[in-house]
């Protein structure tokens, strides 16, 4: 599995970021980073406490973490979360968490299929 | 609504009419009730009067009475004894004494009743019985008679002094004085008053009566002159109520009505007699005066009234008129709210039928691509028609989203510099594929521009020219024509502003002169057949002009149906504060080549003003010539612009000319207003070494022309290594909570432009790390916005409020994933320079960084 394909089935743009980045070497090096991304935990977390600030900025950084490596799909649904959470949560939340964390796992799925299959 | 208009006048009618009947009744009932007081103070006031003044006579006929009794008791105390008839001397003198007391008649009165005259004529007593017995009691009484001539007196009797004898059996001394006597005394019958009295007995004969009466008796009197009217009943009361009091000597007053006359009548005896005083007061004049003072005092209270009425009639008159006039606002004002209300349904129902097409294409696509799975060419072909129709569908909602927010006052303009040079690029980049998908011709002219950075919301003005040139190439059929054209004038303003003329103009369908008018109202659309097949919500031009009042400019709009449609956009802009002096390039030569005169000689000033000396040539012939006349002169031009589209020979044909004949040695940039993207292999195979594009700023030349500086030939994407060039060693603090975020952002800044990036993983630590740095030490902060413990805003606001030189002064750039306009605003109120969206864009941040750093 090359970049590109992980790429492809995680929904983002490889164009779009090997324009930005540059590298291949540093795309891979990024890509394999969000594996320890945390900020997906945080996010689940921060619904199950209630906590709807901390979820914001969650969903916020996913968002920005997502812009940044051309994570296209999960950008979009992240940034759908994080307009809902805006201004406190509003009724179609609980949803879209679920969109993310759905969408989260395939995005995990992709980067450690690519991984596995020795991308490296 | 109509009901109330007229039911409210009616109320205020009737009110008025039962506010004057009321006052008229109150007035009315208040005027008689004081006519019947005044009438009855009359009456109480003359009763007193009368009989005070009855009383009066009376004592005033007692005293005169009592004067002539003691008189004559003193002449009967002369009278030594009985034998007074015998002795002449004394009886004499009694009549000397008498006579000089004006006595009349002088007698004595015997036991029998007899009257012995002293002097006088022979006279009786009229009712001898009452006299006789009195005076034999020893009392002194008065009483009438007559002499022998007939002639009425009053006799005044004392008893003798003496005791009567049998040879002379005297009783009484009588003495005799005119009936005149008591009327003159009592001035019964003076007629300078209205007052008159009489004296009658109880039987109610005349002691002494009025001239004029004939009648004996008083009742006899009272009889004759009430049988010609009043009925006798009443009468009889009067006249047995009348002889009661007299029966029983006590005062009698009452009211009777003598010929018409009502007049108040008293009766009370007199002393020393059997008589009683009855004295009348008509009250005729009396009421006569009250009367007149009565009207006129009605008269004063009727036109107070009246007068009262008229003020409350001109109230209610103009009430009434106000009311009136409110009424009719309110109508109009229901009248613009109903047609506010129909334009809104009627949006709807377009807006619905709008929002419907687009949707039904996206879910037939959908439906299209679900059966068609695996047919991948059909698959893209509808994700093609799917994202075309959503992106019209965005676009619809957009613009009900942007007008929502006009109507709600919601929209506010974001003020910063903008460069029209930008502008105008963004805006022929999202025209042109529509325009080249209509086989549009599209114009660009720009000139007289001498301030290229202003300060305008940029992303509004865009929307303005995107709505406008929306708008002609929609409503331009194929083939047509679109000129847009910029130019600046002095601005009445001041030496601060420019005015910016924006025209943009079609040779499409155009519009008839009533939509003109409304053209600007939202939600409206012209109802043509031609108008209905083009897709829009009508709001465009209301947001449009909406923009341009909030921006303190103008639109005007001039257009014939079938012709074209002109939009002119005047805007007063403050000039932007900012360096151009850099703008500078060698003195090289240039050629500019363009078929438009005016665009060459706006192009030539633009390169004059950057240092260039250009000469221009309005076709490719004279400019081949001007080319083998340097060429010749070994002065070749250092750069040659080349429009594309020229008359005869083309740009690209010009071009491979140049190439053919004087070697590869000159750059050559072909001018297009077009995305060159499908004639840029033929452009390069011919010889073109760039483009630039239409519309050609000062800016745009600058740019265009600046990377041919170092080499003098050959085209360097290189633009991140020029910016690098300002940038390298600078220190930059990076607030980010977010490792993988801070790893990009420092593998690119680092790498990319050589920053020396400093990592601060929340704002608390920005802060920290800031504030425990010597000044100056950082040159610039990149601070995300959304982080634990405090916010990028917070840090920020912390930061500019730290006590050092540098707190104010260092660039803070947000860098953050949220890009609505709101969040700009937000970040640039907290203090902080600029705005950059993620993903982190290199050259975005180093050009901010540039631009901040270099102040």
């Amino acid at each position: 599995m090359t970049l590109q394909e992980c790429y492809i089935q995680l929904g983002g743009n490889y164009d779009d970021v090997i324009r930005r980045l540059r590298s291949e070497r540093l795309v891979t090096k990024f890509v394999l980073k969000f594996l320890d991304d945390g900020s997906c935990t945080l996010l689940l977390n921060s619904m199950e406490e209630k906590n709807y600030d901390e979820a914001f900025r969650a969903a916020h950084t996913i968002k920005g973490v997502c812009q940044n490596l051309s994570f296209t799909r999960l950008y979009e649904i992240s940034g759908k979360l994080n307009e809902a959470l805006r201004n406190g949560p509003t009724p179609e939340v609980p949803a879209l968490v679920e969109d993310v964390k759905e969408e989260y796992q395939k995005t995990i799925d992709a980067i450690r299929a690519f991984k596995e299959s020795g991308g490296l | 609504m109509r009901e109330i208009t007229a039911s409210v006048p009616r109320f205020l009618r009737r009110s008025l009419v039962l506010v004057l009947a009321v006052s008229a009744a109150i007035f009315l009932a208040l005027a008689s009730f004081m006519n019947r007081q005044s009438a009855s103070t009359i009456r109480n006031v003359s009763q007193m009067y009368m009989s005070d003044l009855g009383e009066q006579i009376a004592f005033h006929f007692e005293t005169a009475i009592t004067l002539r009794l003691d008189q004559l008791n003193a002449l009967a105390q002369t009278i030594s004894s009985a034998d007074i008839h015998h002795d002449l001397e004394e009886q004499k003198e009694l009549i000397i004494n008498a006579r000089a007391r004006e006595f009349t008649h002088l007698a004595f009165l015997l036991e029998d009743g007899s009257l012995d005259m002293l002097y006088g004529r022979q006279m009786q007593v009229t009712d001898p019985k009452a006299f006789i017995a009195s005076l034999s009691g020893h009392e002194p009484k008065v009483a009438v008679g007559t002499d022998a001539a007939g002639n009425d007196l009053i006799l005044l009797g004392v008893p003798a002094g003496h005791t009567p004898t049998e040879e002379y059996p005297c009783l009484a001394l009588v003495a005799a004085l005119p009936v005149s006597y008591i009327s003159e005394t009592l001035s019964l019958n003076e007629n300078a008053g209205h007052i008159y009295s009489f004296i009658i007995r109880k039987d109610g004969t005349f002691v002494i009566r009025s001239a004029e009466d004939s009648r004996s008796s008083y009742f006899e009197r009272v009889r004759a002159l009430y049988n010609k009217a009043a009925d006798s009943k009443d009468l009889d009361l009067y006249i047995g109520a009348l002889s009661a009091a007299m029966e029983s000597q006590t005062n009698y007053s009452t009211e009777i009505v003598v010929e018409g006359d009502p007049r108040q009548m008293f009766c009370t005896k007199l002393s020393h007699s059997e008589w009683f005083l009855l004295t009348f007061m008509p009250y005729t004049e009396l009421d006569q005066m009250v009367n007149g003072f009565t009207s006129r005092w009605t008269a004063a209270v009727f036109s107070a009234c009246i007068l009262i009425l008229a003020v409350l009639l001109v109230i209610f008159a103009k009430y009434l008129q106000m009311t009136k006039r409110q009424m009719l606002e309110l109508d109009q004002a229901r009248k613009a709210a109903d047609q506010a209300n129909k334009a809104k349904s009627e949006f709807l129902s377009n807006m619905s039928h709008d929002i419907r097409t687009p949707m039904n294409a996206i879910v037939g696509m959908t439906a299209i691509a679900v059966t068609n799975i695996d047919n991948k060419e059909q698959v893209q072909n509808c994700l093609r028609k799917i994202t075309m129709s959503s992106k019209h569908l965005l676009g619809l909602i957009n613009d009900v989203l942007d007008m929502s927010k006009i109507e709600s006052g919601k929209m506010t303009l974001n003020m910063d510099q903008a460069s029209l040079r930008e502008i105008m690029d963004s805006i022929v980049n999202i025209v042109q594929p529509q325009v080249k998908a209509k086989r549009q011709q599209f114009n660009i002219s720009i000139h007289d521009i001498s301030t290229e950075n202003v300060c305008c919301d940029s992303v509004r003005l865009n929307q303005v020219l995107i709505n406008l040139l929306g708008n002609a190439v929609k409503f331009t059929p194929e083939g047509g024509t679109i000129e847009v054209a910029l130019y600046e004038e002095d601005s009445p303003k001041g030496e601060d502003y420019v005015q910016i003329h924006i025209k943009v103009k079609d040779n499409g369908i155009g519009m008839s002169e009533e939509y003109q008018k409304k053209i600007f109202d939202s939600f409206s659309r012209e109802d043509t057949a031609r108008v209905q097949k083009t897709e829009g919500t009508g709001l465009g031009m209301a947001i449009t002009k909406y923009i341009v009042d909030a921006m303190g400019g103008s639109i005007a709009v001039r257009s014939k149906a079938g012709e074209g449609t002109e939009f002119h956009v005047t805007l007063d802009l403050l000039r932007a504060v900012i360096q151009e002096a850099d703008m500078v390039l060698p003195e090289w030569s240039m050629l500019v080549v363009d078929d438009d005169r005016q665009l060459c000689e706006s192009a030539i000033a633009s390169l004059k003003a950057i240092g260039v000396e250009p000469d221009w040539a309005l076709d490719a012939e004279s400019a081949m010539k001007m080319v083998e006349e340097r060429h010749n002169r070994h002065d070749d031009y250092h750069i040659i612009l080349l429009d594309w589209k020229l008359p005869g020979i083309d740009g690209i044909a010009a071009a491979r000319e140049i190439r053919r004949r004087w070697g590869d040695d000159i750059p050559i940039l072909l001018i297009s207003a077009y995305d060159w993207s499908e004639i840029e292999n033929e452009a390069r195979e011919a010889g073109v070494t760039g483009f630039i594009a239409k519309p050609l700023f000062k800016s745009t030349l600058f740019y265009g022309l600046r990377q041919f500086v170092d080499t003098g030939g050959g085209v360097e994407d290189d633009q991140i290594g020029i910016s690098r060039a300002g940038l390298e060693g600078l220190r930059v603090l990076l607030a980010e909570d977010n490792d993988l975020n801070w790893e990009i952002a420092n593998e690119l800044l680092t790498e990319e432009l050589g920053l020396q990036l400093e990592w601060a993983e929340n704002g608390q630590i920005c802060l920290a790390k800031f504030d425990g740095s010597p000044e100056g030490y950082y040159d610039a902060i990149l601070m995300d916005i959304r982080m634990p413990v405090m916010t990028g805003y917070d840090a920020t606001k912390a930061i500019r409020g730290l006590n050092r030189e540098d707190a104010a002064t260092v660039p803070i750039i947000a860098m953050t994933a949220d890009a609505f306009s709101e969040d700009i605003k937000k970040c640039l109120d907290c203090g902080m320079n600029a705005h950059v969206s993620k993903p982190i864009d290199v050259r975005e941040v180093a050009r901010l960084l540039a631009k901040f750093i270099r102040k």
